[in-house]
């Protein structure tokens, strides 16, 4: 089952006279789990944001299942989930509300409406809070009244209750203590309903920094001043692949 | 000597200069003939009429101010929304929209703003006749479009960030839209909104001078027949509606959370929309077009107005702006800066209320009484009017801000006023430019009262060509007060934009 999910063909990306992603061309196949690695400011985000089509690319073409991004209607496009480096949270609405807000796509403007009313249910958002352990003390406090490690869970549940076969997540572990990212770790590389993953697997880009989770992850990516250095299995990272790139 | 430096501080009270101009003008115009008039005025101030009768038509004409004035707030601040939205950058993102209908849109409304509720008011009683629905229109007109400037400017401030995430969760357009502009939209309505049903009761109040009904009606029948006492009765009564609408919006808290409060504003929100529209069709197809026969009379009716006329006229209006807007800039801080202690600040917010109470045509009425009428005079009146509000935010700044520069300055034997000048003003300088050029937008469209009532400038013209019908001259007046206050808040534009 080695079937293409998402794929990059020669993708350069320019900001005013900087060149930010060179001529990159990246296959992610359907089940893998793909570790990201760069120091800061090695184009990590910006090629997270070229992926799920915020940003489009100055050169070159992505695809998402063999067709290309632009042509896609919206229920395909909403077949990816990000979780942002900067979580992108509406600061003024409740943790739950928020969550909420990552069921917008599957359903109509009126269930948005009872969202923002605070008459929507909120049931299926406090069962992803509570699996990403946040207290429900919380639910339904401000973003701008929480903690940043609470934040990030946020932001993280939101993108689960997507419910979405395909994650783009850009240094998700950020602000959370060991044990939380052992946990974080689990819910965000594997389907929480275990009858999915038989169907389709999960597949997972994770920007991260620590090389100690890398156990998890099938394949690694290193990449610097926009460039792919290496993109091999992980099996076979060495030293000197590191060396390259920090 | 040392040379005056052009800095925030100093240009707050450069523009005092245009008070010599201005004297000049008033001492040559003055006369006696109505000083003991004016005296009679001030006296009544203190000894107004209170009798059951006239407390009976207080409450009815009470009644008719607050129905006029809400009713018109309501449908202003909702439609306001609705059109800041459609008016705003993130519609256009959402929806894929071209840039030509955002700049159209914008453009349009402008044009609208541009021209005060009491020009939409002459026009319209002109066309319609009196009508108890006219003022709520009149005003409904220019505040929709003022409304929807500040909505628009608001939801600007949506971070970009946030369009992206849910642009990549990919829900429906509406969804996203709705979900976006939220918290903005409650927080305009919560900071701004409230405020607008004031500004709404005072445009009530000066429409009801020109015959809509209300007590701006029987202010201005009481002073007409020189009843000064039920003139003042009038007036404070006026006064503790007004405080009373502050007091109330003030204690008020709105729970976002509360789910009946919630629906309850929702169902208003609905209501409203569907019965101004109604009303509305109602409105166009029902009433018999009194005076405006037929379309054609608008190419019939010929122009009298000759070029030189009208641009003496369209001079007029704009020195008229400039002259009150240097009042309205500096003669707060140069009162409050000279009598600066604590019983002249007493004294000073008493007359600044008494400035914002009083509709512009009254104190001009009042100060025609010893003065020939003459563009300084209307300047005046403007100027004053506009300082009360100018001085109100002033104060309410300085009273909150930090003490400590101005008590080290104190001690160290600087005198009172210089450290006043340079500890306290001289901080709140550059944000209280910014306000007054804000003000100005304001006091360019009021020109059009005083205008009326004084003889100058182009809202005098406008009155003079209704009356006698002539459409052609009513158009052409209209758009050169649009585009002078366009030209104007393009001007003060760029001047905020460099304050802030
Ligand atoms: N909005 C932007 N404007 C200008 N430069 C940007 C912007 N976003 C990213 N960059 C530049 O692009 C490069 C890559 O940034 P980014 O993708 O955020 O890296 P990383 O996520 O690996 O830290 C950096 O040099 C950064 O300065
Ligand atoms: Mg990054």
């Amino acid at each position: 089952m080695n079937n293409t999910v998402l794929e990059l063909e020669n993708i350069s990306y320019k900001y005013k006279n900087d060149l930010i992603l060179n001529k990159i061309n990246l296959k992610i196949n359907s089940g893998e789990k793909i570790a990201l690695l760069g120091k800061s400011g090695s184009g990590k985000t910006t090629l997270i944001s070229v992926l799920n089509g915020t940003i489009k690319p100055t050169q070159g073409e992505v695809k998402l299942f063999n067709e290309s991004f632009e042509e896609l209607d919206r229920k395909q496009k909403s077949k990816i989930t990000t979780i942002w480096q900067d979580l992108r949270l509406i600061e003024d609405l409740s943790a739950e509300q928020n969550v909420n807000f990552g069921l917008l796509a599957e359903n109509n403007f009126y269930f948005a409406f009872k969202n923002l009313l605070n008459i929507s249910s909120f049931k299926k958002a406090h069962k992803y809070m509570k699996l990403c352990r946040l207290h429900n003390s919380i639910y339904d406090k401000k973003i701008r009244k929480l903690s940043g490690g609470q934040k990030q869970r946020v932001a993280i549940a939101r993108s689960l209750i997507q419910e979405s076969n395909i994650l783009l997540a850009d240094e998700p572990f950020n602000n959370l203590d060991p044990k939380l990212i052992t946990t974080i770790k689990n819910l965000l590389l594997e389907n929480v309903d275990k009858n999915k993953t038989k169907k389709s697997p999960k597949t997972a880009l994770v920007a991260l920094h620590r090389l100690d989770l890398l156990n998890d992850f099938d394949k690694v990516i290193g990449i610097r001043d926009g460039k792919i250095f290496f993109n091999i299995k992980r099996n076979n990272l060495k030293k000197i692949h590191l060396e390259k790139i920090y | 000597m040392n040379k005056l430096k052009l800095n925030y501080t100093s240009l707050s009270f450069l523009p005092i200069l245009v008070c010599i101009p201005l004297g000049y003008q008033l001492i040559n115009n003055i006369h006696f003939g109505g000083f003991k008039l004016f005296q009679e005025f001030l006296i009544s101030a203190f000894n107004p009429k209170i009798d059951n009768e006239i407390i009976i038509t207080v409450i009815k004409r009470l009644n008719e101010t607050i129905l006029i004035g809400f009713f018109s707030w309501l449908v202003s601040i909702i439609f306001g929304a609705i059109f800041g939205i459609i008016s705003s950058n993130i519609f256009y993102k959402i929806f894929n929209i071209p840039n030509f209908f955002y700049l159209t849109i914008r453009f349009f409304l402008t044009i609208i703003r541009s021209i005060h509720e009491v020009v939409w008011g002459i026009i319209l009683m002109q066309i319609y006749g009196i009508n108890f629905s006219i003022g709520i229109i009149a005003i409904c007109i220019p505040y929709i479009a003022v409304n929807s400037k500040v909505f628009a400017e608001q939801l600007e401030t949506i971070d970009y960030k946030s369009f992206e995430s849910i642009n990549q969760i990919n829900a429906p357009k509406f969804s996203s839209l709705l979900t976006l502009i939220w918290n903005p939209i409650i927080n305009t309505f919560k900071n701004f909104g409230l405020y607008r049903l004031e500004c709404s009761i005072r445009s009530t109040v000066i429409l009801g001078l020109f015959g809509i009904g209300g007590i701006g009606t029987s202010i201005f029948l009481s002073f007409q027949t020189l009843n000064f006492r039920e003139l003042w009765t009038y007036l404070w009564s006026l006064a503790i509606l007004i405080i009373l609408s502050g007091l109330i919006f003030k204690k008020i808290k709105f729970n976002t959370k509360n789910k009946i409060l919630s629906i309850f504003f929702i169902a208003v929100f609905f209501i409203t929309i569907l019965f101004s529209f109604s009303y509305f069709l109602y409105f166009i197809f029902n009433n018999n077009f009194e005076n405006f026969n037929s379309v054609s009379s608008l190419f019939k009716s010929r122009s009298d107005l000759g070029l030189f006329d009208f641009l003496k006229l369209i001079l007029e209006t704009i020195i008229l702006s400039l002259l009150s807007t240097g009042i309205a800039i500096s003669l707060p801080p140069l009162v409050i800066g000279i009598f600066n202690n604590n019983s002249s600040k007493i004294f000073i917010k008493i007359f600044a209320f008494l400035l914002r109470l009083i509709p512009t045509p009254v104190i001009l009425l009042t100060l025609l009484t010893f003065n020939n009428p003459s563009l300084s005079l209307a300047a005046l009146t403007l100027g004053l009017h506009n300082a009360g509000i100018t001085s109100k935010l002033l104060f309410t700044n300085l009273d909150s801000q930090d003490k400590r520069n101005y008590m080290a300055m104190k001690s160290l034997g600087i005198s009172k006023k210089t450290s006043w000048l340079l500890g306290l003003f001289s901080q709140q300088a550059k944000s209280y430019l910014a306000y007054c050029a804000y003000r100005s937008d304001i006091i360019i469209r009021e020109t059009a009262i005083v205008g009326v009532i004084g003889s100058v400038g182009l809202g005098w013209q406008l009155q003079e060509s209704l009356s006698s019908f002539a459409w052609q001259e009513v158009t052409i007046v209209l758009i050169a007060y649009s585009s002078i206050a366009i030209v104007g808040e393009l001007i003060n534009g760029k001047i905020k934009n460099s304050l802030t």
